[in-house]
């Protein structure tokens, strides 16, 4: 059991901070001050997550946090591969952000029932983040999703791209069955369920079409340490200054 | 006025009528409004630039509610912000606010400001039922004043704002553990020093 409910979380935290990552180099160069604010805060979140996560992980035996994060190669992390794509423009960010936040929302407020009692709590805890992250997409894409002829064909593009990578964030799991046998997590086919009808409402307002998810290949592998070629470069950037003094203390 | 420093151009002139408050350029840009602790009134905190109410909500959020304590937020277009004359020293701005010339009839709700000092924030008063912002104005004189001084009122139809519902009241959940947010609580100083003591040893 312990094995099932430690990569759960592994896969959360990684996904947490390689996200996080990602749209904190966003910081300085967002297309509006305040959206810069926004999006930045946003990240500092989810790199808080994975911490309250890996702290969790600690605690069930694993190695300590900035341990985790900073020293293990791209083939020991389980994060799914949408999270590691460059960014791009700006239009693609959005549409990562609008396609994985809806899917962490409905994560955590499954995992708020979850009978591992200090999961559930830091479900508990986070709600109000994880509400503004996704008020925060929904109210851009429902923005840009109908603005423009530009604007709805950037996003549009995007969308296309990223979705078969955001199929593989609900890459089943070998624990599935024992996760939900023992009411941890209600499984990875059921919160992708959920995930579609979030998505399609909100494309429902906008001009976006959603392709039919029969005929995507989802992009897999992330979970089992199986990466694209842009995860190392991250993660030989984020841990550039851990490694100069693994010892230090900040 | 004219200068070629555009914030002088944007100081409001005095005794001027009352009239809706100028939105600076860019973007449009819309008034933030926070409520720092649950029974305080709002105040203001300043603007956001955004192209709808919505935005200007979700921009806001970060904006000016990332560090102190916050319950609750409002936005309104800037447009629908309308202020009396800018009074200074011991002139009350509410004796310079015209009687409107219509009678008050079915009445909106308006928010009313006041600033009580210049330079600070403009904060709360309360609401009025009016016709039209002047009337609402001047409904607040009534209500409103009193011997203190004020410079400044806005009146906002509640109509127009964008509050924070029920339910978002959950989005400063973790506000009060993000304390490494505020410059403050790095003690610099106190690294230093122990930094220094090391040295010297």
């Amino acid at each position: 059991m312990t094995f099932a409910l430690k990569e759960l979380l592994y896969k959360m935290a990684d996904d947490q901070l390689i996200l996080g990552h990602r749209n904190s180099e966003w910081t300085g160069m967002g297309p509006l001050l305040e959206e810069d604010i926004a999006f930045s805060s946003m990240a500092q979140d989810k790199v808080g997550q994975s911490l309250a996560l890996y702290t969790l992980l600690h605690k069930l035996g694993e190695s300590d946090p900035d341990t985790m994060a900073f020293t293990r190669n791209a083939n020991q992390f389980h994060n799914c591969i949408l999270v590691e794509l460059p960014n791009q423009e700006y239009d693609f960010s959005l549409i990562r952000h609008f396609l994985f936040d809806t899917a962490e929302a409905l994560r955590f407020e499954a995992l708020t029932h979850s009978s591992y009692e200090p999961l559930a709590q830091l479900a508990q805890k986070i709600r109000g983040e994880l509400r503004y992250h996704t008020l925060h997409a929904n109210t851009w894409i429902k923005q840009l999703g109908t603005a423009t002829p530009e604007s709805i064909s950037r996003l549009q593009h995007s969308l296309e791209l990223a979705l078969p990578y955001a199929l593989g964030i609900f890459e089943p799991s070998p624990y599935e069955a024992e996760l939900m046998a023992a009411g941890i997590f209600e499984g990875e086919q059921a919160l992708q369920d959920k995930w579609l009808v979030r998505i399609e409402s909100i494309c429902r307002q906008t001009s976006l079409v959603l392709p039919d998810l029969k005929v995507v290949t989802p992009v897999l592998g992330g979970r089992t340490g199986k990466h694209s070629e842009h995860l190392q470069p991250l993660l030989d950037e984020m841990s550039e200054v851990f490694r100069i003094d693994p010892g230090a203390e900040w | 006025m004219n200068s070629l420093d555009p914030r002088v151009n944007r100081l409001p002139e005095i005794n001027e009528p009352v009239s809706p408050k100028a939105p600076l350029d860019q973007f449009g840009t819309f008034e933030v409004f926070v409520q720092p602790k649950e029974g305080k009134p709002f105040q203001h905190e300043g603007i956001v630039h955004a192209p709808n109410l919505e935005l200007a909500y979700v921009l806001a959020k970060e904006a000016f509610t990332r560090r102190f304590t916050c319950t609750s937020l409002y936005v309104v277009d800037t447009r629908d912000v309308f202020i009396s004359p800018m009074t200074e020293g011991d002139k009350n701005t509410y004796d310079y606010i015209q009687e409107p010339p219509e009678k008050a009839d079915i009445g909106s709700s308006f928010e009313i400001y006041h600033l009580a000092k210049r330079g600070k924030q403009h904060v709360h008063a309360g609401t009025v039922q009016a016709g039209t912002p002047q009337q609402a104005m001047a409904q607040a004189r009534q209500q409103f004043k009193t011997d203190k001084v004020i410079y400044n009122v806005w009146a906002i139809e509640t109509d127009k704002i964008r509050f924070t519902t029920a339910e978002e009241k959950e989005l400063w959940l973790t506000l009060p553990e993000k304390k490494f947010r505020d410059a403050s609580d790095y003690k610099g100083g106190d690294k230093l020093k122990e930094f220094l003591e090391k040295m010297i040893k």
